[in-house]
């Protein structure tokens, strides 16, 4: 299969111009600027296949943004190459902005005075929707979405979760084989996330429409993303399945036992004491080493437990570890 | 409806909703109408005519300024700048739309809303309260409309230039100011400019301030006649098609500059 998206040794630095201080320094500043720099985007190769889900990975600062933009046609690449489907985004922004969406979860494309409906009509004008299709989507839109209900309140009134909502509608309407969903979760409750998690996943299933997502909350990777790409320092550390990278990197477990005495010293071979309060204590294990039933069944030889639960470790602390241990790098 | 038109109306639409900027800009612009025709009928005082401009005229010339301040919007416009410094500018080059044209649209909207609600009505309540002077034939109302148009235009298109120093420097609100202050003298909004030393009045006139505003309300009141209106819109029209293109090529190197240094 042809890749809808072809990055090849995709690089971008920055210049971050650093100051002289004082006067003086004010007035060199205007013959004489010094500055740093920075490698935003370094060396990054990477193809994307229609109908695909993937999602894009790292901490603030790393180089997600600045990936985006230059996919999306908003920045050139001091270096390399990037290609979508024919077009080069840089290049040929004009005509190649009409076949993507992009939906930034820090900020709404919407008019932020009118009632959402207004700002839908007006996509249909700007993308020159055919009147029928841009009835069928918005009908499907709004059932899935749930609009009905704040269609015609202004953009500025409605909750977080209801402007997300009323966003990714916007995003969709010109049928886009490819959409850029930059933290669509970011801020939303529990029910909120949980409900444009479903929409991705529809539009994805349903429309067969690519989607790279960016996020830095892990359960929407768990939920949504097959295949996912860590990025750090500019570079890419880990392009593949998501649930490869947890068997490899997230074998640790956790053991939470409830003793019902005191005990002065509850060590015990293979695991290790991650938490102690009183009875309560917290064990923390790798599969490889000790299975769950064999480290219960000597706990409770030498100890007198009371209650106990195993865990796997949570996703977001796994990830947690790749960034700050920098595992990938080895 | 072509994406032109349907951002006018969306814009004209977003206008109607601020229903309390528009009454209060209307209540301000309204009394300073009253007062800057206070102190015209003082320095007229038994003249009837000064360089050519009635006592009437001159009271017009008041009520039709302050009318259009709103319309115009020349002295006060940083929507786009915002838009660059809020990172908003992203999502609209994302658009499939010619930039300049899309903000023009909004613009026009803009203007059209602020026209039904704050300048006709001032331009109503004011001719209750003074005796005005109206075109007195259906062509120099068409000519007036014309005008007006060609105005909005060459106002827009320096709003739009003056906006774009954005693109390049992250305080641009000053460059903003002393332009609006510029514009702002040289229109001939202060008094008009048939009332300035004659050289100062000449430049003036072929400035795109003086284009945008003195020249409509010239109209307006029958100051300008045969040749006169003729050169009036030669100048309005070289402003419109030199902003227009200036605005073009500055905006090219602007985001020329925002894609290759990230803004």
């Amino acid at each position: 299969m042809e890749a809808i998206i072809k990055a090849d040794r995709l690089s971008k630095d920055y210049k971050i111009y650093k100051d002289h201080k004082g006067y003086l320094g004010a007035l060199r500043n205007l013959f004489d600027r010094r500055f740093t720099l920075v490698h935003a985007v370094n060396d990054v190769s990477f193809r994307i296949y229609p109908g695909e889900l993937i999602g894009y990975i790292g901490p603030n600062g790393a180089g997600k943004s600045t990936t985006i933009k230059m996919l999306t046609g908003l920045l050139v690449p001091t270096s390399g190459e990037v290609q979508v489907n024919e077009f080069i985004p840089w290049k040929d922004r004009k005509d190649y902005v009409k076949h993507i969406g992009a939906v930034f979860g820090q900020r709404t494309t919407l008019w932020w005075d009118l009632p959402v409906r207004d700002s839908l009509e007006l996509l249909k004008h700007i993308y020159e929707i055919p009147s029928d299709r841009f009835k069928q989507n918005l009908d499907s839109f709004r059932a899935i979405l749930e609009l009905d209900a704040f269609m015609d309140t202004p953009v500025r009134s409605l909750s977080l979760g209801q402007r997300m909502r009323a966003d990714l509608c916007a995003a969709l309407l010109h049928d886009p084989k490819l959409i850029f969903l930059d933290e669509p979760t970011i801020g939303l409750d529990v029910v909120a996330k949980q409900r444009v998690r479903e929409f991705i996943q529809f539009i994805n299933a349903k429309r067969g429409t690519t989607i790279l997502l960016t996020t830095h909350d892990t359960a929407d990777i768990a939920k949504l993303c097959k295949r996912i790409m860590i990025i750090d320092h500019g570079k890419i550390l880990y392009d593949g399945e998501f649930d490869e990278l947890i068997k490899y990197y997230g074998g640790s477990r956790v053991l939470s036992v409830e003793f019902a005495e005191f005990y002065q010293d509850p060590t015990i071979d293979q695991a290790k004491i991650i938490q102690r309060d009183g009875v309560n204590v917290i064990y923390s294990f790798k599969r490889e080493d000790i299975s769950a039933s064999k480290l219960i069944h000597q706990l409770s030889e030498k100890y007198r437990i009371r209650d106990l639960e195993v865990q796997d470790q949570a996703i977001e602390d796994v990830i947690r570890d790749i960034y700050e241990n920098q595992l990938l790098y080895n | 409806m072509n994406a032109f038109f349907a951002t006018i109306h969306t814009s004209f639409r977003r206008q109607l909703t601020y229903r309390a900027a528009n009454l209060s800009g209307l209540f301000t612009n309204l009394m300073f109408g009253f007062f800057r025709a206070a102190v015209l009928i003082a320095l007229y005082k038994e003249q009837t005519s000064v360089n050519g401009l009635s006592i009437n005229g001159a009271v017009t010339y008041a009520g039709l300024t302050q009318s259009l301040i709103g319309v115009m919007s020349f002295f006060h416009w940083y929507d786009l700048m915002h838009t660059v410094y809020d990172g908003r500018v992203g999502a609209d080059l994302l658009r499939p739309i010619n930039y300049f044209s899309y903000w023009l649209g909004i613009d026009i909207g803009r203007a059209l809303g602020a026209l039904i609600i704050r300048g006709l009505p001032l331009f109503l309540v004011f001719s209750v309260f003074y005796d005005i002077t109206l075109p007195e034939s259906l062509i120099q109302w068409n000519l007036f409309a014309l005008s007006i148009l060609f105005a909005l235009l060459i106002s827009f298109s320096w709003r739009f230039l003056v906006n774009l120093a954005s693109f390049w420097t992250p305080n641009a609100l000053g460059i903003g100011r002393f332009a609006f202050g510029l514009s702002w003298t040289l229109s001939g909004f202060y008094f008009p400019l048939a009332l300035f030393p004659d050289w100062l009045a000449n430049f003036c006139r072929l400035t795109p301030f003086g284009a945008s505003l003195y020249f409509p309300i010239q109209v307006f009141i029958g100051n300008v006649q045969g040749a006169e209106i003729m050169q009036g819109f030669f100048i309005q029209v070289f402003w419109v098609v030199t902003l227009i293109i200036l605005g073009h090529i500055v905006l090219a190197q602007g985001v020329k500059k925002l894609v290759i240094q990230g803004g």
